[in-house]
């Protein structure tokens, strides 16, 4: 990408709160996302959401949904409670990004795009848990942000962004491939880009832009290379961009995994057929509590009164 | 479906509490022993087959059928019997369809593409441990229907060996029910089988043709020595009732068994870890299965 693109993007990646109607508590939020989920105020969780009528309606929704066998939760609070905090600003984050982006702008569909996120978030912090990597509550949150640079491609490049995703299904390739090819630039820099707006650590915006290639990085940090084996698992394990890829991946070979394993030696005694199976139960969870909040609705757009 | 997410959970005994920790002991046990593992969400089937195994003995808690595993005389037997519980019900004709996947997008192109700079055309399959022949059947299918198209120019065979007579004579026989054609779609059905009453189909001769079954005991190593020049190996479930030693023993013949870009694919559960290293544990869509790159393949990474 030539630098003078770079500033255009960077630009109208500028002006992408004031053109949508950016929710309120996305700032507050992102700080809460940064925190270990021991440490998130039960609190501060209820008033954020409190602020946002479609967000609480939500929480109240899921709630009560079946996955959670409860069926009288009638307060914010008491939803909460039910869903795990853990679970709720996963929620919010999405649900609140479902906000930046009208509804005519998203390419990928909502309910895959957040299935990607939010199972790369959880492998990525689980398997920093196996690895011992200090700060699995990053791990998650580099895994949740990765891919955000899609929807600064839907909103920027609609149209362009479409014909990549078709391609991209119709010749079962990764998207990233096809998105250098018509773009000229992939979801990664403008990921970094918007993660960089938001004023997100450095760690997390190289994870945003290195999680397809972690050679761009000159030492690959952990996080990096984390995201970018838990983006191939998600894949291999049906979680990808809501279209079937044609791939075969060899883990062990990865330069990202070979990186990591030279700074974190238990990733050599973890067994990946087990971790794999391990994630696949986990995934169930994901898909049921993403369903059920996209299932009814494909896009809900918090209310912005 | 992506993976197989429980439908109906199968009835435990009132008595048995899948919160048991004696049952995860038996999960980390049956890990350690076969390479299976139930992951959490899979624990309740594990939970249900030895509510038959406990049944049978008249064992009522999961501690103390755990002593029947581990510290009782029988325990070697009981713990086969307990695998057999595991493993039955396993076959039905294109149980894994994402072994399909994988050999039709990505790894018989790429063998293809391997030995096709060599004059020989032909692929050589081998289903170790065919049991009643609901893989090599399967598999004969596939690349029947592969034929003129991915395999068009090419000749394959299947070797087909099991150690049990039983299982072999039914396999050859190849009279397959409802239960074993569930997945078997009408169009298939017509092309490969005949009618031969009671609601059972045969394989016909166009399904026979590219498969031979033969008595191989994985441990005979001067039989396994035999074995050369395969392409993919498929040993589902079969390995889980090896001791560690004969395991790594039968998994270093089949390394050698295979042709450099060759491939083995296990059981959906079953693992390799700490077993062997030779081979690279390669993830499809949906599968696993460990592969010995060409010399100029071992270099690159993912592909």
């Amino acid at each position: 990408m030539n630098a003078k693109l770079q500033s255009q993007l960077q630009a109208q990646i500028d002006k992408l709160d004031s053109v949508s109607t950016a929710p309120a508590i996305l700032l507050p939020l992102l700080d809460m996302l940064r925190l270990p989920s021991d440490r998130i105020s039960l609190e501060k969780v209820v008033e954020l959401i409190s602020y946002d009528g479609s967000l609480a309606a939500q929480c109240l929704r899921l709630a009560n949904s079946p996955l959670f066998g409860r069926r009288q939760t009638e307060t914010v609070r008491s939803a909460v409670m039910t869903l795990g905090l853990e679970r709720v600003r996963s929620l919010l984050f999405g649900l609140c990004m479902n906000g930046v982006i009208p509804q005519d702008k998203w390419v990928i569909a909502p309910d895959a795009f957040w299935r990607h996120s939010l199972g790369c978030a959880l492998i990525t912090q689980r398997m920093a848990q196996k690895i011992e990597y200090p700060e699995p509550e990053k791990a998650y949150l580099a895994g949740l942000l990765h891919d955000l640079g899609f929807l600064v491609n839907s909103v920027l490049r609609t149209e362009d962004f479409r014909e990549c995703l078709r391609r991209a299904a119709e010749q079962h390739l990764p998207l990233h491939v096809i998105e250098e090819q018509v773009l000229g630039f992939s979801h990664c820099e403008t990921g970094q880009m918007l993660c960089g707006h938001w004023g997100l650590s450095k760690e997390l915006m190289d994870a945003a832009r290195c999680h397809h290639d972690v050679s761009l990085l000159p030492t690959a940090g952990p996080l990096a290379c984390l995201v970018h084996l838990s983006d191939l698992l998600c894949r291999v394990r049906y979680l990808g961009y809501g279209y079937d890829e044609i791939m075969g991946v060899d883990l062990g070979g990865d330069a990202a995994w070979q990186t990591l394993v030279r700074a974190y030696p238990a990733l050599g005694n973890m067994d990946l057929v087990r971790f794999t199976l391990d994630i696949d139960g986990a995934m169930e969870q994901i898909i049921a509590t993403v369903d059920s909040v996209f299932g009814a609705r494909k896009i809900t757009a918090p209310a912005t009164s | 479906m992506p993976f197989e997410i429980a439908k109906a959970k199968p009835a435990v005994t009132p008595d048995s509490n899948p919160g048991d920790p004696a049952y995860l002991k038996i999960r980390d046990l049956i890990y350690r022993i076969s390479g299976i593992y139930h992951a959490e969400t899979k624990l309740y089937l594990l939970i249900s087959r030895c509510a038959r195994r406990m049944a049978a003995l008249r064992v009522t808690s999961p501690s103390e059928y755990l002593e029947h595993l581990t510290t009782r005389g029988n325990r070697d037997a009981e713990l086969r019997l307990l695998l057999n519980e595991i493993t039955i019900g396993e076959t039905y004709m294109f149980r894994h369809p994402a072994q399909l996947d994988a050999l039709r997008n990505v790894i018989l192109p790429q063998i293809l593409q391997v030995k096709g700079l060599i004059s020989l055309k032909r692929l050589r399959f081998w289903c170790a441990g065919c049991s009643t022949g609901e893989e090599p059947h399967t598999l004969a299918m596939f690349l029947l229907e592969e034929k003129d198209k991915l395999l068009a120019g090419w000749t394959f065979d299947i070797l087909a060996t099991d150690l049990n007579d039983n299982s072999l004579e039914a396999a050859r026989a190849g009279i397959y029910g409802e239960y074993a054609l569930r997945s078997t779609s009408d169009a298939l059905r017509r092309k490969y089988f005949k009618d031969v009453g009671n609601n059972k189909l045969q394989a016909n001769e166009l399904l026979k043709t590219p498969i031979c079954f033969d008595r191989i005991n994985l441990r005979d190593d001067s039989k396994m020595l035999f074995q050369k020049g395969i392409d993919i190996i498929f040993c589902c479930n079969v390995l889980i009732y090896f001791d560690l030693a004969s395991k790594r023993r039968v998994v270093q013949h089949f390394y050698s068994n295979l042709l450099p870009g060759g491939y083995l694919f296990l059981g959906s559960a079953e693992s390799l870890f700490q077993v062997d290293d030779s081979f690279r544990l390669v993830h499809f869509p949906g599968t696993t299965a460990y592969w010995k790159p060409t010399a100029a393949q071992a270099v690159g990474g993912t592909k």
